[in-house]
């Protein structure tokens, strides 16, 4: 009996033992990806399928061009792969993505600084561009590619049929939303329209981002620099209270239906209205062109400068960098490309639908495009104007995630306690910011 | 001689016997090895390092721990945890109960209701989760609130009002979960003693009592699995969160693994999400080895 017992022992650990190996072999033989190759880049970007598209137009225009070859891997969830990538220490050559992450990637240690010099037609984008990658030890740490700013998408039929204009100030905007929501501008005697879409949740910082450019608008900052590469939390300033308070009492403890219903749990994905055709105004990037276009059809609505609040109409700029992957060692091939996406040529490519699919840059980053004339479309040059004359990004050089996290976090919640008092939660807020930018040893 | 001629034969057999097993269980110790156990054994490994995958990772002993149990975010979430972690699995057995003596019995029209009543188990929870945002849409376009405008009430804002939202997110867990008790109490039914109940009507005895003393007490073995994995999966919600609310409004339907999601993947603190996933995995842990207890203790009373 002992002895069969010990027997049956000895074969479960064989067997796992044989199972440790067996995946072990699994894990090494599956690395065999043909970025090895010297003339070969590894280039991630975070785009869905579509847009991949477009990427896949610009990489081979470039491979024809220079010979280098890329291994181009579009990736949904990238920062969930980069993370797994960046513990086996070997990370995609180029990266492409969102502005705001630079800040969070270089205090991990992912990226490589970049001196413009070294890229083939830098001086062709502008110093206010070429600024917004500059990170928290002065040194360059992204090559700007794709900029945007948010613009105001409205219902021009349904102004029309009120006899309304665009708005262009907080007060007009009000007064149309809540004309839009009470005087039936869809014709259909039902009480079914809303004002305006507000992506309101607190997940993945949505009420940050969708508030910023109202932030910026009212005088307000979230933090701000001291001057010395150190910051201060700036949320209980008298701007940021009287921001907050209008936003609270007029849109989302105002009148009914100025805003759409469940906005205090919308993200983008799901505040449809816009498109529905049930909301007539959204405060949002120029990304969503191509969709409102199909619907509720581009005859229906027009792109228009953001309506100016107390201290101006500053809205929210954010976009997309070229970054290169720290210790790669492919510097040549990596400024080869980097110069080839920032020129008009590459720009162009990037900026053009072909067969439907998602245009990659916004507003070119190449100040010799002109991106209403590049597309042929007028609206463009509402956001590019937007951009250069009255646009803010986040600060780039702290990581800005928890920031915008635990802005978004107060947003929403004084947004859905009306009785709450704003100061209060904002000086709450204030403190907690002041944790976060302690934890990065930024606090002034 | 003869010894040692039947001792390698026997052992050989006896190697082959107890090879077979594993060998058939391999692929299946595999996928759990990798997928389970290699990834928890990290988890916990992790959850003593401030995680820094590019530059190394840094020893920071109980810090993380002391981090999150010490976060007020944290400790809010811990009633929304509890309340909406009993609430969804007392609701689902009680409902999984009723619908298994409504359903019960050979008839086709009855296998055709269990199917139709189990399809929320077989459907992801993301898309249960979206299809629930528009049940609970806040205006007379929503099903539930066009209902309710027959009865001369609402519109209710389920999901935006802080004080319904925990609730609105039970409603549909239970809905979700309840089913699949449904089948573990139908099996426990099935298995109950016929004669019993006839016992019980030439007694006389009302319904209520025939619950009580008969049904009851005979499903007992089916109630306990259902309890048991009610406390292994209560407390550890979150897709249904995450879904339908995302946490909000005003972090009213925050729960710990939100919380933790949040942590981990929006603000890149990979060692405080393990620390908060490692203090969920040890409450399960506790929780599910005391209901095992007062089980057994039950058992052999």
């Amino acid at each position: 009996m002992g002895d069969r017992r010990r027997s049956r022992r000895l074969a479960a650990t064989l067997t796992v033992a044989g199972l440790v190996f067996g995946t072990a072999a699994c894990g090494s033989g599956s690395d065999s990806a043909d970025s090895g190759g010297p003339n070969t880049l590894e280039v991630w970007t975070r785009s869905n399928p579509d847009a991949a598209a477009t990427y896949d137009r610009v990489f081979a225009a470039f491979t024809k061009k220079t010979g280098i070859k890329i291994d181009y891997q579009p990736v949904v969830n990238f920062d969930q792969q980069l993370q797994s990538r960046a513990s086996t220490k070997d990370l995609p050559d180029v990266m492409i993505n969102d502005t705001a992450l630079m800040g969070s990637y270089q205090s991990q240690g992912l990226l490589k600084p970049i001196t413009p010099d070294t890229i083939a037609g830098h001086d062709q984008i502008t110093d206010k561009t070429w600024s917004s990658t500059v990170g928290i030890d002065g040194k360059h740490y992204g090559i700007p590619y794709s900029r945007q700013a948010m613009t105001l998408m409205i219902r021009k039929d349904w102004l029309k049929k009120l006899g309304l204009d665009a708005p262009t100030t907080w007060q007009e905007m009000l007064r149309v939303a809540k004309a839009f929501a009470t005087e039936d501008p869809d014709g259909d005697g039902k009480a079914d329209t809303y004002g305006m879409v507000v992506p309101g949740s607190a997940q993945n910082g949505y009420a940050a981002w969708w508030g910023a450019s109202y932030l910026w608008q009212g005088g307000a900052r979230i933090i701000e620099p001291d001057g010395n590469g150190r910051y201060r939390p700036a949320m209980d300033s008298a701007a940021a209270v009287r921001t907050v308070t209008w936003l609270k009492d007029n849109l989302f403890c105002g009148a009914k239906n100025v805003v759409q219903p469940g906005a205090l749990t919308a993200i983008t994905a799901n505040a449809t209205n816009f498109q529905d055709g049930n909301a007539g105004m959204y405060l949002t990037g120029p990304y969503n062109i191509t969709t409102f276009d199909a619907t509720p059809g581009k005859d229906t609505y027009e792109v228009v400068a953001a309506p100016a609040g107390p201290a101006g109409s500053d809205v929210l700029a954010d976009g997309e960098n070229v970054y290169f992957g720290a210790k790669t060692g492919k510097a040549k091939q990596e400024q080869a490309l980097a110069a080839f996406l920032i020129s008009p040529e590459g720009q162009r490519i990037a900026m053009t639908s072909v067969d439907g699919h998602q245009p990659v840059v916004r507003i070119p980053v190449n100040s010799a495009l002109d991106a209403a004339k590049v597309r042929d479309d007028s609206r463009w040059s509402v956001v590019q104007k937007a951009y250069e004359d009255t646009s803010q990004q986040f600060p780039n050089a702290p990581d800005f995630a928890p920031i915008k996290q635990d802005t978004a976090d107060s947003l929403n919640a004084i947004f859905t306690y009306c009785g709450s008092d704003v100061a209060s939660g904002l000086k709450e807020l204030n403190d907690t910011l002041a944790g976060d930018l302690k934890d990065q040893d930024l606090l002034k | 001689m003869t010894a040692t001629l039947t001792t390698p034969r026997r052992r050989g057999v006896l190697a082959k016997r107890s090879v077979l097993p594993w060998l058939f269980l391999a692929p299946g110790l595999l996928l759990a090895l990798v997928f389970k156990f290699l990834p928890m054994g990290k988890g916990i490994w992790l959850s003593f390092f401030d995680v820094r995958p590019f530059l190394g990772d840094k020893w920071v002993g109980l810090d993380n721990y002391t981090r999150v149990l010490t976060d007020h975010r944290f400790q809010d979430a811990i009633g929304h945890t509890l309340l909406l972690g009993l609430g969804q699995s007392l609701g689902a057995i009680l409902v999984g109960f009723l619908l298994a003596l409504l359903l019960e019995g050979q008839a086709r029209s009855l296998k055709i209701m269990r199917t139709a009543v189990f399809l929320p188990v077989v459907t992801a929870t993301a898309v249960v989760g979206e299809m629930w945002r528009l049940l609970y849409y806040p205006t007379s376009d929503g099903l539930i609130n066009h209902g309710l405008s027959f009865l001369g009430l609402g519109p209710a804002q389920f999901l935006d009002n802080p004080d319904t939202a925990l609730w609105a997110t039970m409603v549909m867990a239970v809905w979700m979960l309840a089913p699949y008790n449904m089948v573990i109490i139908l099996a426990g039914l099935a298995g109950v003693d016929r004669t019993l109940y006839e016992a019980a009507a030439m007694d006389g005895v009302s319904l209520w009592q025939r619950l009580r003393y008969v049904t009851l007490p005979a499903i007992r073995p089916a109630l306990g699995i259902v309890l048991t994995l009610a406390a292994i999966r209560g407390l550890r919600v979150f897709t249904e969160v995450y879904v339908l609310t995302g946490g909000g409004p005003a972090g009213s339907t925050e729960v710990w693994m939100t919380r933790a999601y949040t942590l981990g993947f929006t603000r890149n603190d990979i060692g405080g999400a393990s620390a908060a996933s490692v203090v969920l995995l040890c409450v399960t842990l506790l929780l599910t080895v005391t209901v095992n207890y007062f089980r057994k203790r039950g058992d052999v009373r």
